[in-house]
């Protein structure tokens, strides 16, 4: 019996624990994750310790992500940052059946055809990082500085639209975000409006 | 005749000189088309060009702040030199819940009215071609962004224009009804814990209906659109409490929080600057909630009395009318073969019946439009009446015991029926047993009391009379159907023996207000009961003495007189003093059933977390003094299956007693259409909505709910 209250009250405690760090917050420390890749292996945050990290919520079928991957927008930020040090986590948290849900296999083979230079694709088809960090479009942008907190999340940019023109001109706050970082300087826009298509978790 | 053509033709030229009607483009999933409110414009004046959507079943567009994701439509114009277009007036949103996001938006159809001003040198006769390029996003479970290129053409002409007769009322009535600066008072504040107070006040929200308020914010960052904004009334307005958007993690954090304030049908523009919040929006608690069970929402009046009468009938067959029934019983069947006697008596029950429930019924309504939460059995959540009813139950029970005879019925109850006496009797019995009844919701019953709780009182009132009528109509019944009443068995000595059978269910409905009385008030409250039922018990014997004496002819004036002093010592130490908080409420698990299920307390909290933490949740509403719920308890909650199955699914056990006024409990419980108790609510394990269990539980059907509730 005074197990069972205990293992209860240890139960509650973590319930109530639970949506604390469910809610990122600017400064704070962001959500641990662990999510597997295309090869099935697991990957977690706390494995990228002392590195900057981004966070690229996507959806291959999203107009909104089409605008960044067709242009070839975000690869070509991808492969900035990750040449500069940076680690590029792209996760996917459309459940089975969703529009933008990929297999494994699937997952590897949109890596390379889209000519993305992420570190790694992840897998969240349960949600439960994209809840985590209450990822709520694709794309959704968080960047992680190398002491674990968050520096960053919102929009990829200031062009909250589908328009592939709207491009020209637009200021990329994740460019901004990282280089800031790199100089050491406190990140000017920590938050924004995250654009684009809403994120497909299961009902 | 000619005057006939003349009229035609004259039709015809008009049609000539309509704007011409530009074809709708259907873009995919939507068919859009610029429709004009006028026929014409005149030079220098100002006339309204609407973009229609027609939407695709299940799909919508976006208002101009879309929520979590989409996007807003946008018109970008090509007009003629010195032709100005302004920005489109934006009708009230709809919100759009897509999982765990929240999206504002339009479906079906929505007309977006854009401003247009000719020229003053635009020349009259001429017709001008309006250039529209519409983009918009369109979704359903996935999002398209769609496009499209229209055009309208538009006559130039002197004086007033007229309305076109397709559009112009639709569009007119849209900018009616588009939310506009109504001279609202609105000011916020950011609490302690991270949450932000709006609160708005003005001649507009003045009695408005609260229940379906909400705030839309013209910049997506500044609120948690997913969040449910929880509303509390004020004299003079209302104060919404809203997550706080990401914005208030920045540096800068926003001063002013503008937007539309959608309420009681009706839709304002608003902006609040950060400050002290007015007085006048707040202290009348929520608004009693419209419907919340979103399945049986449309309960109609016809419904709802119905319901109300179905569920008078089967009070009488709940556990807490049992004694009352034994009661109705035994007076029955003193005149069973009096028919006259037997129908008054009826009459009378009924009249009882009826008059207790609108009594109850004008006070609960009279309460609440004070503003104060209080519910069905409100009246058993107050120490001094549990007190005063159970020593009433004693008194009841002392007197079917034979101890002492009330009015002139010393003779035994079957004479002197059509008295005066036996009429009032059998009023009061009615009386009694609507206020013990009272806490027992039966099924049926429950809906029609939540819907009636929230209607106006003509018609709340008509629901209480259904319910006091099919309460009654028993023993109405009974009385008035000679087939009935000869076959119940004929009077006799026997029916001294029934009657002093009758006396211990009694007892036993007096042993329960005390235990009742414990939970409210603690152990303290046990002594002083106890003692009050002593003296009482010796006045009555007393004054049972004094009436054996009369009967033999003498004058007990001493005895009546000091039995009477004592039961008005025993009524006030019951009664007068105020009786103290007591201890927390049956917080210990229980430990009188077979198997026991740990459960805690409800709060919103708690639920909230478990909820979070995917775990299937079983909300057990109750009341110490609701038969019903213990009951249940008993017989379903505490048995070994149902005690496995909580274990197997992982559920989450709360238990919101409403023994003591609880506000919380009170809004939760008109949330799902509910003025009393029992309420079980079954929460999904992966976000499911709260499903409601029957109000009779069975062990087989807690079990198998808990383990749906695990698969959603």
């Amino acid at each position: 019996m005074l197990t069972r209250s205990l293992a209860l009250a240890a139960g509650f405690a973590l319930a109530i624990a639970a949506p604390a760090a469910a809610a990122p917050a600017i400064g704070q420390p962001a959500p641990a994750f662990t999510a597997k890749d295309g090869d099935g292996k697991t990957r977690s945050l706390s494995e990228f310790k002392g590195k900057t990290v981004v966070l690229e919520w996507t959806n291959a079928g999203c107009p909104y992500v089409q605008k960044h991957y067709k242009s070839g927008n975000m690869q070509a930020l991808q492969k900035s940052a990750t040449k500069d040090g940076v680690v590029w986590l792209t996760l996917v948290s459309s459940a089975p059946g969703k529009q933008g849900y990929v297999s494994p296999a699937e997952a590897k083979t949109w890596k390379t055809s889209s000519g993305a230079g992420s570190t790694a694709l992840l897998l969240d088809p349960g949600g439960q990082v994209g809840k985590a960090y209450d990822a709520r479009t694709t794309p959704h942008m968080y960047v992680v500085d190398k002491s674990g907190k968050l520096a960053y999340m919102g929009g990829i940019d200031d062009k909250p639209v589908a328009d592939p023109s709207s491009l020209k001109g637009a200021k990329n706050y994740v460019t901004a975000a990282l280089s800031d970082i790199k100089a050491g300087r406190a990140v000017a826009t920590p938050v924004s409006k995250p654009y684009g298509c809403s994120v497909k978790y299961a009902e | 005749m000619s005057r006939f053509f003349a009229k035609l033709l004259a039709a015809f030229a008009l049609l000539a000189a309509f704007p011409a009607v530009a074809q709708p483009v259907d873009t995919g999933h939507l068919e859009a088309e610029l429709v004009a409110r006028d026929q014409s414009i005149a030079p220098g004046a100002t006339t309204y060009v609407a973009l229609r959507q027609k939407i695709d079943k299940g799909w919508h567009t976006y208002w101009r702040n879309s929520g979590d994701s989409g996007e807003a439509t946008r018109i970008e114009w090509t007009l003629p030199p010195g032709w100005t277009a302004g920005d489109i007036v934006w009708p009230a949103p709809k919100r759009q819940p897509t999982g765990p996001l929240m999206n504002y938006g339009y479906q079906d159809e929505v007309l977006l009215p854009v401003p247009v001003t000719a020229p003053a040198g635009a020349k009259p006769g001429e017709t001008v071609t309006l250039k529209a390029a519409a983009t918009f996003l369109v979704c359903e479970e996935i999002c398209v962004p769609e496009d499209a290129v229209l055009t309208i053409s538009l006559p130039v002409r002197e004086g007033l224009a007229e309305q076109n007769p397709a559009w112009g009322a639709a569009i007119a009535k849209t900018l009616a009804e588009a939310p506009a600066p109504a001279g609202l008072d609105a000011a916020f504040q950011k609490k302690a814990d991270g949450s932000l107070a709006l609160a708005i006040t003005g001649a507009p929200l003045k009695g408005a209906d609260m229940a379906d308020a909400y705030f839309f914010p013209f910049d997506s960052t500044v609120i948690d659109h997913a969040k449910p904004q929880a509303i509390e009334r004020g004299p003079e307005g209302l104060t919404l409490a809203i997550t706080a958007g990401y914005a208030f993690q920045q540096p800068e954090t926003p001063k002013t929080l503008a937007g539309v304030l959608t309420v009681g049908g009706k839709s304002y523009e608003v902006s609040a600057a950060e400050g002290p919040l007015p007085p006048a929006a707040s202290g009348l608690g929520p608004p009693p909630a419209k419907r919340g069970g979103s399945d049986d929402g449309a309960l109609g009046l016809p419904l709802a009395v119905a319901f109300a009468f179905l569920g008078g009938l089967i009070l009488n067959l709940m556990p807490c009318v049992f004694p009352i029934l034994a009661m109705k019983a035994a007076s029955l069947a003193g005149h069973a073969h009096e028919r006259r006697a037997a129908q008054g008596q009826g009459i009378a029950f009924l009249a009882g019946v009826l008059a207790t429930f609108l009594v109850l019924a004008g006070v609960l309504i009279a309460i609440r439009a004070g503003g104060a939460a209080v519910g069905w059995g409100f009246q058993l959540q107050s120490p001094p009446v549990v007190a005063g009813l159970a020593l009433l139950m004693l008194a009841v029970a002392l007197n079917l015991s034979g101890v002492f005879e009330v009015g002139a019925s010393l003779q035994g109850v079957g004479s002197s029926l059509a008295s005066s006496g036996g009429m009032v009797g059998a009023f009061f019995t009615g009386a009694l047993a609507v206020i013990v009844a009272a806490p027992c919701t039966a099924p049926f019953m429950a809906p029609a009391l939540g819907w009636a709780l929230t209607q106006s009182a003509p018609a709340a009132i008509a629901v209480f009379l259904a319910l006091g009528l099919g309460f009654a109509a028993p023993f109405a019944l009974i009385a008035f159907a000679p087939g009935l009443l000869s076959r119940l068995p004929k009077p006799g000595p026997w029916m001294d023996g029934f009657k002093k059978l009758l006396a211990f269910p009694m007892f036993g409905a007096a042993a329960w207000l005390v235990w009742v009385l414990t939970l409210q008030s603690g152990e303290t409250a046990l002594a002083r009961i106890f003692a009050a039922a002593v003296v009482l018990a010796l006045a009555l014997w007393l004054l049972g003495a004094a009436q054996r004496r009369q009967a033999a002819g003498g004058r007990p004036a001493v005895l009546t007189g000091l039995g009477a002093l004592l039961v008005i010592v025993a009524a006030l130490a019951a009664v007068w003093p105020n009786y103290g908080e007591g201890t927390a409420v049956a917080t210990s698990a229980g430990s009188v059933g077979k198997a026991s299920v740990p459960y805690e307390a409800y709060s919103r909290e708690k639920l909230a977390a478990a909820r979070a933490a995917g775990k299937p949740v079983f909300v057990n509403f109750t009341a110490a003094w609701c038969v019903t719920c213990q009951v249940n308890e008993r017989v379903a909650l505490t048995s070994q299956s149902v005690a496995d199955a909580f274990k197997e699914t992982g559920a989450v056990y709360l238990k919101a007693d409403w023994t003591r006024k609880d506000a919380e409990i009170e809004q939760e419980l008109a949330k799902h259409g509910r003025a009393g108790v029992p309420l079980y609510l079954v929460y999904g394990a992966r976000g499911g909505d709260g499903v409601i269990l029957p109000q009779i539980l069975t062990e087989g059907l807690v079990v198998r709910a808990l383990k749906d509730a695990q698969g959603r």
